[in-house]
């Protein structure tokens, strides 16, 4: 799941400061599921902007902002595009980025993209993984340091973790403490073995 | 002819490095200052790359300087300022100009630095920069392109010596084996545990340098446990710190002391006060070390 979160009100506002006829397309997929894009947040952008003097021609919650057909299959769900101005989309930056290839009038986002993540009971976990392109999380017991570490350290822990905790930020677990608590557990503490290339392959 | 730092490695000595910290300007003089104070006692004397994450005169430009004025010195490098390109580059850099002794590190993060929103770069790591200096020293860059070797080049790293974090130990194992010829260690004030962490690595045949830092208060004490990872001072320490009337001298005493212990258990200390080294050649006096000019 793409990890985002909401720009501060204040900051859509400035950016729609010469805009009006806004169209509110959210999008039904991660940012639904994070309550940052999802129809509960698009009713209320509604609101806040038609509080704030704009006006909104409509809305329109896609199944994913980041797969659409065409600008005509927008506008066939949702007729009152037509008449917008400008789309504000409240999704991660490769569904606002969808949309502005298909759509003929200036796109907004609403949203800040922040990592590749995950929800699990509730609780939203960032940064999971770096789309580094060369998947290798098994050997680190599904716990990937090239996501987790600020350093990217892929051959073991940096010098600067205090108690356990990471050197960037204390109430973050290093993730090398956890890699290896779970290679414990699955009894595979031999993986740690491995020296990793600059190329993340096993030198 | 005196002897260089690689061959006093192979031998028996009792090895002293301390830390030169370049100039956050351009003005080398109190650095060539504290270098002078260590003539004659520091066998080498390592420079700092952008410590803590605060940006000073490159390694590249001080190790320069410090050679011209007749030191032996082992330049750091961290991998947090520059991709495998400019790290290469620089270790090329540095052996022309006469550097002959390299210490590896991933680096402190930027956002603990005075540059907080600077790019960190980590695009190799501390293990990954051995195996290509390992590469360089044969012959070749990390692609396989001939470079014509430097083989005189010795190249060391870094380790904490808390075990109970058994991740650090498995790192250090990795760093020997890829190619690391000494370890400097981060400060040390409890040698019973220090002498655990030897036990552990006996089977690793590597020349162990043990860091050293004098203490000057309660205070700093205090505050090095809380915000130095790897360090920890004994509460026993910090209490003769509190009481003594004279705690710069207590602390040098304490150091002495701990040097001393030292001797017995590891190839040598890495002093690194915080400050100058004014006083470093009363505390090598104090813990016995002489060295022969």
């Amino acid at each position: 799941m793409i990890i985002s979160s909401a720009k501060p009100f204040e900051e859509i506002l400035e950016l729609l400061k010469e805009e009006d006829d806004i169209f509110i397309l959210g999008c039904n997929a991660c940012a639904a599921k994070l309550h940052v894009g999802g129809e509960p947040e698009v009713i209320i952008m509604q609101q806040r902007l038609e509080e704030a003097g704009k006006r909104v021609a409509g809305w329109g919650v896609p199944s994913a902002a980041c797969s659409v057909a065409s600008f005509d299959s927008l506008i066939e769900k949702s007729p009152a595009l037509k008449e917008a101005k400008v789309i504000l989309v409240m999704a991660c930056g490769s569904g606002v980025s969808t949309v502005s290839r298909v759509a003929e009038v200036p796109v907004y986002p609403s949203n800040n993209t922040n990592s590749l993540g995950g929800r699990s009971q509730g609780e939203v976990i960032p940064e999971l993984c770096a789309m580094c392109g060369n998947c290798t999380v098994y050997y680190f017991g599904g716990i990937c340091p090239r996501g987790q570490c600020p350093k990217q350290l892929i051959n073991g822990p940096c010098g600067g973790s205090k108690d356990g905790k990471c050197e960037v930020d204390q109430d973050k677990d290093c993730v090398w403490e956890l890699i290896y608590l779970r290679l414990e557990r699955i009894g595979r503490l031999d993986l740690l073995d491995i020296i990793w290339d600059p190329d993340g392959i096993p030198d | 002819m005196p002897r260089t730092f690689k061959e006093k490695l192979l031998s028996d000595d009792f090895l002293v490095t301390a830390e030169i910290t370049p100039p956050k300007g351009t003005d080398l003089s109190e650095a060539l200052g504290d270098a002078e104070i260590l003539r004659g006692l520091a066998d080498a004397l390592n420079v700092t790359d952008n410590q803590r994450a605060v940006m000073r005169m490159s390694p590249l430009a001080v190790s320069k300087a410090l050679l011209d004025n007749g030191h032996e010195v082992i330049m750091q490098l961290t991998c947090r300022d520059r991709n495998r390109l400019a790290l290469q580059s620089d270790v090329l850099a540095a052996y022309s100009l006469g550097v002959r002794n390299i210490s590896v590190m991933s680096g402190d993060h930027t956002t603990k630095g005075d540059h907080p929103r600077a790019r960190p770069v980590f695009d190799i790591d501390s293990v990954q920069l051995l195996g290509a200096i390992r590469k360089m020293k044969e012959g070749f860059d990390l692609s396989g392109n001939e470079i014509g070797g430097l083989p005189d080049l010795t190249v060391g790293a870094v380790s904490n010596t808390d075990l109970s974090k058994p991740m650090q130990l498995l790192k250090l194992r990795k760093k020997i084996k890829m190619g690391a010829e000494f370890i400097q260690t981060q400060a040390v004030y409890d040698t019973g545990q220090f002498q655990t962490f030897m036990e552990h690595i006996v089977d690793m045949d590597v020349p162990v340098i043990a860091g050293v830092i004098p203490l000057k208060s309660a205070k700093m004490a205090r505050s090095m446990n809380e915000n130095i990872p790897g360090i920890k001072v004994p509460p026993e320490m910090i209490d003769s710190m509190e009481n003594a009337k004279d705690p710069a001298w207590e602390g040098l005493s304490i150091c002495a002391q701990t040097i001393r212990e030292l001797k017995g258990l590891c190839r040598g200390v890495h002093v690194m006060p915080i400050g100058s080294h004014s006083r470093t050649p009363e505390l090598l006096e104090m813990a016995g070390i002489r060295k022969e000019k």
